[in-house]
């Protein structure tokens, strides 16, 4: 007999988002919902949390969409796995930062199983795909009885596992804008072995011209409560080329805008000393690639 | 509803039997179907000592899914390996190799070289090893393992490939 028993729930498996909506209004905050299962079936989540409905979005037609379309951006459903990200030719072209935030994700059976929503939902900071989603400037497309509304990822993270999704709304699809022939990303993360959490992870999305960076976004995991935007780095970035000595500067802006504490996976102190250094790395990676 | 009726499909053949809804697919293998063939390792996805095959192509977690959403798949196990008494070429790279020593983590190893290799019939070292991400042995050096990968994928052609996970005649 396996140790580990389920606590006891009622399982809910509509067939459509609309019966979703409606369960979801009708029993608010006593449902957890479930797609890929990897953080809400780990025991000691499920315990901790104990709703007394699951909510399946397995029965649900659609949500499944991947879509890449020019002009417009990449659109990823909500029980889209990691897995399929891997296997996409247009992340693979076209978002470099989030296509090494899947190859780098968990493990290939997880990889599988976990979608990136889910990755986003559970709001931990050490989600790889959720950084290079905060890097690309995500928006969340949430579905509640009174129609939808959209919330960019940079207020979508309010704190340390919880997002603005309200009770009754369903996430239904992350929406990342288009990238130019200009747009350059890439992501890398620090682990002890390659399926622990990172200690910490890193993504950019630089908007380049003749070698000049016009926008820059960073987003840096593991330092904070929840994924950072490093404003004040990014500042450092605009308008200016990319030069060593720029790099040097931003190495040190980084170590310090991180707000890192110390846990089982890695010390503040160490945390802080590698930031600089890890996002020096991956702006040299993104700019590599062109 | 705390229970379901459901039919699981585990090495092409059908079983129909009442599960509480909070059942993993692990618990229903080993406890309710008596296939003890799959292991429980950790119960939290970090193993890889439950990891099963679906519909012949990918590896999940059965620790890490519910038994009555596994239903209208096509689950394989290690026990589902072998054809009319005759072992699978995974089976028999593993132990010509000595890729075994306690035994306990193999059943996950023997999908899990299931599915890399239904995803990339000749997978490099390179992606050998990062295909067993995911699956722990605490006995071995994995190097064994590793050859054990690379022979199974030599000795099987692709006709083989597709007869994993009851998917064909």
């Amino acid at each position: 007999m396996s140790s580990r028993v389920l606590p006891q729930f009622d399982l809910l498996q509509p067939r459509n988002v609309a019966d979703v909506v409606a369960l979801l209004s009708q029993h608010e905050d006593q449902v957890s919902i479930l797609s890929g299962g990897t953080d809400l079936l780990v025991w000691g989540y499920i315990e901790k949390h104990k709703t007394p409905y699951v909510l399946s979005l397995s029965a649900i037609e659609g949500l499944d969409n991947l879509d890449y379309v020019a002009g417009e951006g990449l659109r990823i459903g909500a029980k889209v796995k990691v897995a399929q990200l891997l296997k996409h030719p247009d992340v693979i072209k076209r978002y470099p930062a989030l296509y090494e935030a899947a190859v780098n994700f968990a493990t290939p059976q997880i990889r599988n199983m976990a979608t990136v929503m889910g990755n986003v939902l559970r709001a931990s900071p050490a989600g790889d795909c959720s950084c290079a989603i905060l890097a690309l400037g995500a928006q969340v497309v949430l579905q509640g009885s009174a129609g939808q509304r959209l919330v960019a990822i940079d207020d979508f993270w309010v704190s340390y596992g919880v997002t603005e999704r309200k009770p009754d709304e369903l996430a239904v699809e992350l929406r990342i804008p288009d990238v130019t022939s200009e747009t350059r990303s890439g992501f890398q993360r620090l682990t002890r072995v390659h399926e622990d959490l990172s200690k910490l992870n890193v993504a950019v999305r630089l908007e380049m011209e003749q070698g000049t960076c016009k926008q820059a976004r960073i987003a840096m995991g593991c330092v904070g409560p929840t994924p950072l935007r490093l404003k004040k780095t990014e500042r450092l970035l605009t308008g200016a080329k990319i030069t060593a000595e720029l790099l040097q500067q931003i190495v040190a802006s980084a170590r310090e805008e991180v707000t890192p504490i110390d846990d089982q996976r890695s010390t503040a102190e160490y945390r802080r000393q590698v930031s600089g250094v890890i996002l020096k790395r991956v702006i040299e990676q993104a700019l590599a690639k062109s | 509803m705390k229970t379901k009726m459901i039919t699981l499909c585990v090495n092409g053949k059908d079983h129909r039997f009442e599960a509480p809804v909070n059942r993993t697919l692990l618990q229903a293998l080993r406890d309710d179907l008596k296939l003890t063939d799959t292991k429980y390792g950790c119960g939290t996805g970090e193993c890889g000592g439950c990891t099963v095959l679906m519909d012949g192509k990918d590896n999940v977690c059965s620790c890490l899914t519910l038994a009555v959403e596994a239903e209208g798949r096509h689950i394989t196990t290690v026990g589902g390996m072998t054809r009319e008494g005759e072992l699978h070429p995974i089976q028999i790279a593993f132990i010509e190799l000595g890729a075994i020593q306690c035994g306990y983590c193999t059943p996950g190893m023997i999908m899990k070289t299931a599915g890399i290799l239904a995803d990339n019939p000749n997978p490099t070292e390179e992606e050998i090893r990062k295909g067993l991400d995911g699956n722990i042995c605490r006995c071995t050096g994995y190097e064994k393992i590793v050859l054990a990968v690379r022979r199974a994928s030599e000795m099987m052609d692709t006709a083989q490939t597709r007869k994993v996970g009851g998917m064909s005649a």
